[in-house]
């Protein structure tokens, strides 16, 4: 397929991330964008297009947060802008698109909010007024009811997301911007959390995070000729089930990771086995292990004895979520495996690097997942050092 | 009836209005599709597997099973301050829609997937009734 190794991320910009009082929403997009073009090597007028990756609501007093605002408070008078409104999680591929058209040379992506600071959660929404009548509110509850019947239909449950949530955990004890840095976590920890949404834990819940994550996309000729080791889209893949989990009957799989990460596996022209470690989107612990699942790591209901014995931690045969992911790092939605996967990449990891110091294998190609709604939409990423 | 009611109230629209009509009855109606024999919910224009828009309402049985479930310990909105631990189900019913509700009638602990369950209804308002569901023993 024709987009294989054409493009390439040249830029991550981070940001202070975590419980980060006074702080707009506007100031983290801009904070993390202006990183990602110092990150890439380039100036402001070079980036020519400008994807602000979800649009939330402003808090009290601030402004909305507008692709065209968030363009002008970085000083960017971009050839194309757009902003996602819900988890169509499409802004790579978009990216590519424009760059594929010949209307841009670097398109800069990224992420920001503040609901922390600002008292927000996804959970408050009553919008959708026959779900909230009965009390069904949040992300919480979709997927408790899609791990509750995963539950019903193969071996899951408590016991095999207990080695996400700790796994991931030791990923971000070595990750010293990792929100959860600071703080371990035993089995033992992980079933006294409380329960948020039966089946699901409170670390079965990813984190809600104050900060903002940006990252830049070019062709792979101009990537060349910047200054960090060159990270392609070796293959991209997308598949949307669209169903709500009030009426989805794939909830226990397969979702659409299944179709979605065939189609990228297919433009990569490579199999699991070429696979060095996976970035995948951790939403809940349960997406983790119906992600992997649907991409064919093992068979339902093999997933407690293929995570057992550390698979996915700092030493294990597979690595996943090696910032800590969205449970133990920081939500910035699919922008936390891209760049996680691109640093790791690019040997720019420290501590957690994938390589001799984590005694894993160094890092080639890795393996993204975004995916958004209830399990509605879904995007595969495979990146590689070329 | 509970003058004092503190949880969200439906908000029919043109899609749906004739559903909560229904329920005030205590009669579940859903859109049938004429052409193609598809019970839909939620309610459409148009059937989304023939594209046909001729529609006749139909009563449903209010029989059904649970297809999942979640047990609520965290109050996402004070009206349900002192309800949990409580359940949402999606229900699969018999007509074959998928309907998110409520089980009541059960500790939590005792719900399970598949079980059977029957629709019972709750006065709310003098405007509305919600069509909640009950395990059948
Ligand atoms: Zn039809």
């Amino acid at each position: 397929m024709g987009l294989k190794d054409k493009y390439a991320i040249v830029g991550v910009g981070y940001t202070p991330q975590g419980r980060v009082p006074d702080r707009t929403a506007l100031s983290f997009h801009v904070e993390a964008i202006s990183n990602a073009i110092k990150d890439a090597g380039l100036r402001r007028e070079e980036v020519d297009g400008l994807i602000c990756y979800r649009h939330f609501p402003p808090l009290g007093g601030e402004p909305d947060v507008t692709p065209y605002l968030v363009a002008q408070h970085a000083g960017l008078v971009p050839r194309v802008i757009s902003q996602e409104a819900n988890c169509a999680r499409s802004q790579l591929l978009n990216a590519m698109g424009w760059l594929d058209a010949g209307l841009c040379n670097y398109v800069v992506i990224s992420y920001a909010h503040n609901p922390l600071s600002g008292g927000r959660s996804f959970g408050q929404r009553t919008d959708n007024y026959t779900k909230a009548v009965f009390g069904q509110f949040g992300a919480t509850s979709g997927y408790a009811m899609a791990a509750r019947r995963a539950m019903h239909t193969f071996h899951t449950g408590p016991d095999t997301w207990k080695h996400i949530a700790v796994g991931q955990r030791k990923w971000a004890n070595l990750n010293p911007v990792a929100v959860m840095n600071d703080h371990t976590m035993t089995y033992e920890d992980y079933f006294s959390s409380r329960w948020v949404v039966e089946p699901l834990r409170l670390f079965d819940n990813c984190l809600v995070t104050d900060g903002g994550r940006a990252y830049i996309v070019t062709s792979v000729e101009r990537a060349k000729a910047l200054q960090h080791p060159v990270v392609t889209v070796m293959g991209i893949g997308q598949h949307n089930p669209a169903l709500e989990i009030e009426q989805a009957t794939n909830m226990a799989g397969p979702t659409g990771a299944r179709l979605s990460g065939e189609t990228a596996f297919a433009m990569a022209g490579i199999t699991l086995d070429d696979i060095d470690a996976c970035e995948i989107y951790d939403c809940f612990t349960y997406t983790v292990e119906i992600t992997l699942q649907d991409y064919g790591f093992f068979k339902p209901g093999e997933g407690e004895s293929w995570f057992e014995g550390g698979t996915i931690e700092p030493g294990g045969r597979m690595p996943v979520n090696t910032s800590g992911g969205q449970l133990s790092e920081a939500y910035f939605m699919g922008l936390t495996q891209i760049t996680e996967a691109t640093m790791q990449l690019m040997g720019r990891c420290g501590e957690r690097q994938l390589g001799l110091q984590t005694n894993t294998k160094k890092p080639e190609i890795i393996l993204c997942s975004d995916n958004g709604g209830i399990l509605q939409t879904h995007s595969t990423v495979i990146l590689r050092r070329l | 009836m509970d003058v004092s009611y503190q949880k969200p109230l439906p908000q029919p629209n043109a899609d749906d209005r004739f559903f909560w009509d229904g329920c005030k009855k205590h009669t579940l109606l859903f859109q049938k599709c004429r052409n193609c024999g598809l019970v839909r919910w939620p309610p459409s224009i148009i059937c989304p597997v023939c594209y046909s828009q001729d529609t006749e309402v139909i009563e449903a049985s209010g029989k059904g099973k649970i297809y999942t479930y979640a047990i609520y310990h965290q109050v996402y909105h004070q009206g349900f301050r002192d309800e949990v631990p409580y359940v949402t189900a999606v229900i699969e019913l018999e007509e074959g829609p998928h309907f998110l509700s409520n089980i009541v009638g059960c500790e939590p602990d005792n719900v399970e997937c598949d079980i059977p369950v029957e629709v019972v209804w709750e006065d709310i308002t003098p405007e509305f009734s919600l069509p909640k569901f009950k395990p059948v023993l």
